[in-house]
């Protein structure tokens, strides 16, 4: 799923000085599960930023909402209500909810209040690793589905590099070496002669090298 | 109760169910019925259904808010003194067993006013003080 951390208060307050009306607005789907955008979130940062102190003059007026997903233009359009005389919207969604509620709702500012961070896998209760790049040209199947261009921190193909200590990444002593993940992983998997082949360069093209990557499926509607 | 409603626009064109990508819609022809058919914990509410529909029935709005389902109803115990909501009887029960002992259905107050009694009265030859603070 997509994880997001929320921006600090000030940068928060920042890009609403200028405003009246406030909508905060969660998102129903990862950033929910992440525990950062929710419709409980949002109430928790309307109610931070309602407080007189971040302002010279009167703080703005907060309403709160949440929808299912930001990220879908239609689904916004029809059923997000914004309140009458919002001037501005702060938006709890990744990126992508972002912009795409900034495109429904144009010439209306929607002001971001989540960084979004990564995709990420929860592995245990309350803890989020990052796991995929979207890197397009998926090698999973020959790392005994752990990711080198995400989880080594130097995205090496042919690893392990000469550095790990223990199983432990040189970069980070917190972070567990990928490359020895994937050689006790293949060793279980008695895959070991997959480390054996030398891995061409990846194609980094769909990785987004060439702009923004766009998908379409034929056969809806 | 579904989440999931159509309104009497609906011909049963089926479009829906073909469009679904989580497979959460099906239909069944039976004799001269055709039955329309949705599961929740297959659905994605990903709107497609919604999306696709040629005669507007489908009434995405009760995916989206919907109400509040009762999913159990249990006993309450309340505090022994002020009536105040502790716990549930059950989680009482729980607790209990773990700590292997019996606990008394006390509010913070006066499970505290409780144990300043029991002091007073341990460390004052017996005399009860004459006022518990509540």
């Amino acid at each position: 799923m997509i994880v997001g951390d929320l921006k600090p208060l000030d940068e928060i307050v920042s890009t609403i000085l200028d405003y009246k009306r406030v909508l905060v607005l969660g998102c129903g789907s990862c950033v929910t599960v992440c525990l950062s955008g929710g419709e409980r979130e949002a109430r928790q940062l309307a109610r931070e930023l309602s407080h007189p102190r971040h302002y010279k003059d009167h703080p703005p007026e907060f309403t709160v909402g949440s929808i299912l997903r930001q990220c879908e233009h239609d689904l916004v359009i029809a059923y997000q209500e914004i309140p009458p005389e919002t001037d501005a919207v702060l938006s709890l969604a990744c990126g992508a909810g972002v912009q795409t509620m900034a495109d429904a709702f144009e010439p209306l500012p929607i002001f971001p209040t989540l960084n979004t961070t990564f995709l990420g896998a929860s592995l245990k209760p309350g803890i989020w690793s990052e796991m995929c790049n979207g890197c397009g040209d998926c090698r999973l199947s020959c790392t005994g589905g752990i990711c080198p261009v995400t989880r080594c921190a130097k995205s090496l193909f042919n690893g392990p590099c000469g550095g790990p200590q223990n199983g432990q990444c040189e970069v980070d002593p917190e972070i567990p070496c990928a490359w020895a993940l994937i050689f006790y992983r293949l060793k279980k998997q008695n895959h070991l002669h997959l480390l054996e082949e030398v891995k061409t360069p990846p194609d980094w093209r769909p990785a987004g090298g060439r702009g923004p990557r766009t998908r379409m499926r034929t056969g809806i509607g | 109760m579904s989440y999931f409603r159509v309104n009497e626009k609906c011909n049963g064109c089926l479009a829906c169910v073909q469009n679904c990508p989580a497979d959460a819609l099906d239909s069944t022809d039976v004799g001269d019925q055709r039955t329309l058919r949705h599961n929740m914990a297959r659905c994605a509410r990903c709107g497609n259904c919604w999306r696709v529909c040629p005669e507007d029935a489908i009434e995405f709005q009760h995916l989206l808010e919907n109400k509040w389902d009762e999913i159990a109803s249990l006993t309450l115990a309340h505090c022994s003194v002020c009536g105040e909501i502790l716990y549930t009887t059950r989680f009482g029960e729980t607790v209990s067993v773990k700590l292997d002992r019996t606990i008394k259905p006390l509010c913070p107050r006066h499970r505290e006013s409780v144990a300043s009694l029991a002091r007073a009265h341990f460390f004052s030859g017996g005399k009860r003080p004459k006022e518990v603070q509540r």
